[in-house]
């Protein structure tokens, strides 16, 4: 099959906008998708280790717990913030990812229900933790094994769908006999591995932050802020190590080491690994690892951008069939009431994760919980009156 | 060759690709209307702990907040994009032409969707540890958001059935397409069940807490009997209204079942009206036992035969009443450029547009007859139909020994030009060269009369 079907499979309506702000969106919500996956792998695995310590271990005792809510709501936003890249990736690489879901149908059904499996046994996990003070360990490997299977089958679909059209055939029809169950699989383990190291340092760095946040609380010791620092800086430097090894292995394996952002990248991690192990302030370590999560993120779409135009695949050449007023919607929603609604929760959430035992927020005497409350009150409010009045508006021009 | 953008098959024999969406899809209706259904409720709730200065509703909010965790944002979260993923795979151009349409309103979407997660987690562990007030306000965002999330998702589901107008196709607008004649009697059908499910869920929540409490369990679940009668309300008013927004093709689905529709829709109603009124008179005798059954008895004989209805009215089309479930382009549409596919599958058949079919297929022989009719059934019917003989969900086999007049060949093949001429308004308007015909029906034949 020659490589110019890959623009026969791109959706006829055309794209609703420039295909460049897709890829650019692309990229910002994966980094956003997969500082959560790492984060949640690393707290996951981190609190099976802990929850055998946690029993005969004071720091440990206080630290697995939190471990433990970390993975919980890590793997709750990791599913939420991948739903954007997932849905950007199908706007503008509809062909590769279309053909990949269909390959591996079969896998595509059981990635779902194994995600939800591994979930509820992570509920399973938290609770057993609780109440046993360190009990349901077996529960919580089985968790996060199927967890790490879940991850590989979503790295599969990725691998597929920047595959070849030729391999793609062979997949289908092997030797020209047509095989419809969906069963395929395919992995590259440089491009694996690396990733999945990347969440020794991300839980290195988000111990660091933890220690930041409780040092300043009067119910936390001086041993156990020490203790968690040391942990996080240690998992930081070692985990980041490995990861730079594995990033030139996987580069060198695609012919990238010399390319500017594969470089870039380089410096960035090494600037993140002196910063993990030099600064004091880990808050500024997680803004400078925002960037090293952008940078890696754009070296995977450079690396895809570079298969599929290779094939013949023209990106930049897709129809665009400009759709202003939804997209007015969104950024209007996204910037305006996503920004001031998550800035409002976040306040309260910080100002609540500081109080002392058994004390209560009132967030009336807080201006800023108030005023952030009563905006996004206020936006949630425009925004329903705006939907009914632009819905009513389009059924009487075309009904009527 | 001219190919058209078709992808590879998946099918799953004796089930068919399509029903896996259709398991998942329930799945998650049951949890996503939980979700908004309690939404609503919790900002009831909050406002009513806030006005009477009741600490004790925040004991049932925070217990309701826990199962929702689990039920409707760790099944519903999933099966969420679970829907897409299996859709995906299933009809991978139906889903396209959603994604090309919508891909704004359903970015807006998930702004909601975080906004609505984050905001469940903090208003479920903020209990006790901030004041009834902000608690209050953070609890009224949290339900708009989630409302919020029905309202750009119902224009995408009702698109599915049909925009009810030609605007759309003239000029190609999402705003067109979303807002729909059936858009609205959808939203608001379905809130009434949201409602009715979060009394449904709420009256677990209630009957499990008689140990502890016996009289604030009776109070709720008093209170649940009602929200629980005043969703099943809304939801059979609106279901009225939205039948008739229905086009055609869905009434003539529709009529083919419409009697056991309706017995079932009456043995429902009965059913819970009798469950909700028990609740309010004698809440003591509802146990969370028989409060879980019913949660099943919704699921299974409510949402699961619903939603396999709400999909069988959609036939021929997956999306928009322009893409076949097959994935054959079934009409112009000059607003987005689209071009009907039906005339060039017709005269070169799936044979010649397929870019999916192995060389040594692309011509039929007497050797590879069988296998080159057996891949084509698959292209052309498997979205809809089990093929296998005993497969289950509208399984052809058995349809061709009910409904045809007889199981030979030619009998088949008639029947498929029959099918191919439009006279069948549930059926797709394709009709294919003679030789791929033939090579279809020669396979289906031996497959009844195996």
């Amino acid at each position: 099959m020659e490589g110019t079907i890959l623009n026969v499979l791109r959706d006829p309506a055309g794209v609703p906008f420039y295909p460049v702000v897709f890829q650019g969106l692309y990229i910002l919500t994966w980094a956003l998708h997969a500082a959560f996956v790492l984060l949640a792998i690393g707290s996951f695995g981190l609190s099976l280790y802990g929850s055998m310590k946690q029993k005969h271990d004071a720091n440990w005792k206080l630290l697995n717990p939190h471990l433990i809510q970390t993975g919980k709501l890590s793997i709750s936003l990791l599913i939420l913030l991948g739903i954007a890249p997932l849905l950007f990736t199908q706007v503008i690489y509809d062909a590769g990812w279309y053909v990949a879901n269909t390959l591996s149908g079969a896998w595509v059904f059981i990635f779902i229900y194994a995600l939800v499996t591994a979930y509820l046994m992570f509920y399973w996990y938290y609770y057993a933790n609780k109440r046993n003070g360190g009990g349901g360990t077996f529960v919580g490997l089985i968790s996060f094994l199927i967890v790490v299977f879940c991850g590989i089958l979503m790295h599969n679909f990725a691998v597929i769908s920047i595959s070849t059209p030729a391999e793609w055939m062979e997949m289908y029809a092997p030797g020209g006999v047509i095989d419809t169950s969906g069963l395929n699989l395919k992995w590259d383990v440089v491009r694996l591995a690396f990733l999945v190291s990347l969440s020794i340092p991300v839980l290195g760095i988000f111990l660091q932050n933890y220690s930041d946040f409780v040092s300043t609380k009067s119910d936390y010791s001086a041993d156990f802020v020490s203790f968690t620092r040391k942990l996080g800086t240690k998992f930081a430097v070692v985990g980041l190590l490995i990861s730079a090894v594995l990033f030139v292995l996987w580069m060198m394996q695609v012919g990238l080491l010399m390319n500017i952002v594969s470089l870039a990248t380089i410096v960035s991690v090494v600037i993140l690994l002196l910063m993990a192990m030099f600064l004091k302030n880990s808050y500024i370590t997680t803004l400078w690892l925002v960037v090293v999560a952008l940078l890696i993120s754009g070296i995977r779409e450079l690396i895809r951008y570079n298969i599929m135009s290779g094939l013949g695949y023209d990106l930049y050449g897709y129809p665009v069939n400009l759709e202003i007023p939804t997209i007015a919607m969104f950024l209007s929603t996204f910037v305006i009431l996503g920004f001031t609604g998550l800035a409002y929760i976040l306040t309260m959430a910080w100002k609540v994760g500081k109080l002392e035992n058994g004390a209560t927020l009132d967030g009336t005497k807080s201006a800023a919980i108030t005023k952030l409350g009563n905006i996004t009150l206020g936006l949630f409010v425009i925004w329903m009156l705006i939907y009914f009045a632009w819905g009513m508006v389009i059924l009487f021009k075309n009904t009527l | 060759m001219d190919y058209l953008g078709l992808f590879p098959v998946f099918y799953v024999p004796d089930v068919g690709s399509a029903w896996l969406m259709g398991l998942t899809g329930a799945i998650h209706i049951m949890a996503s209307h939980t979700s908004v259904g309690a939404a609503m409720l919790f900002a009831f709730l909050a406002y009513k702990a806030y006005k009477e200065d009741r600490d004790d509703l925040y004991d049932y909010m925070k217990r309701y907040g826990m199962f929702l965790l689990i039920f409707s944002y760790v099944i519903g979260s999933i099966t969420g994009p679970g829907i897409w993923y299996t859709a995906t795979a299933a009809s991978p151009r139906g889903i396209s032409a959603l994604i090309h349409n919508f891909v704004w309103v359903w970015a807006t979407e998930w702004v909601f969707f975080i906004y609505e997660v984050v905001a469940v987690f903090a208003l479920v562990y903020f209990i006790g540890k901030i004041d009834k007030k902000t608690h209050l306000k953070l609890t009224l965002t949290f339900a708009i958001a989630s409302v919020g999330t029905l309202a750009l998702i119902i224009g995408i589901i009702s698109f599915m059935m049909w925009p009810g107008n030609d605007a759309f196709y003239n000029t190609g607008s999402a705003s067109d397409a979303f807002f729909g004649i059936n858009t609205f009697p959808h939203m608001f059908l379905r809130i009434g069940f949201m409602i009715m499910m979060s009394g449904v869920i709420g009256l677990i929540i209630s009957s499990a807490m008689k140990r502890e409490n016996v009289e604030l369990s009776n109070e709720l679940t008093r209170k649940m009997g009602y929200v629980g009668l005043l969703g099943g309300f809304i939801a059979l008013f609106f279901f009225m209204w939205y039948i008739s927004t229905l086009p055609a093709n869905a009434e003539a689905v529709l009529g083919l079942t419409l009697d056991s529709i309706i017995l079932n829709r009456i043995i429902l109603a009965i059913l819970f009206s009798l469950y909700f009124f028990l609740a309010i008179l004698k809440p003591q005798w509802i146990g969370k036992y028989l409060a879980v059954i019913m949660m099943f008895v919704i699921g299974i004989v409510g949402v699961w035969p619903g939603e396999k209805l709400r999909e069988s009215m959609r036939k021929p089309y997956v999306a928009g009443q322009y893409i076949y479930s097959n994935q054959i382009i079934s009409r112009d549409v000059p607003g987005k450029g689209v071009k009907s596919e039906v005339e060039v599958v017709a005269s070169k058949g799936l044979l010649g547009v397929d870019p999916w079919v192995p060389d040594r297929l692309r011509t039929i022989t007497p050797e590879n007859k069988l296998e080159v009719g057996k891949y084509l059934t698959e292209r052309a019917c498997s979205n809809c139909h089990s093929l296998e003989k005993g497969g289950s969900y509208r399984n052809m086999v058995m349809l061709i020994e009910t409904k045809l007049p007889g199981t030979d060949k030619e009998t088949i093949k008639n029947y498929m030009n029959v099918i191919g001429t439009g006279a069948i308004p549930y059926m797709p308007k394709i009709a294919l060269p003679d030789e791929e015909y033939d090579a279809m029906a020669e396979w289906i034949a031996a497959q009844v009369n195996n």
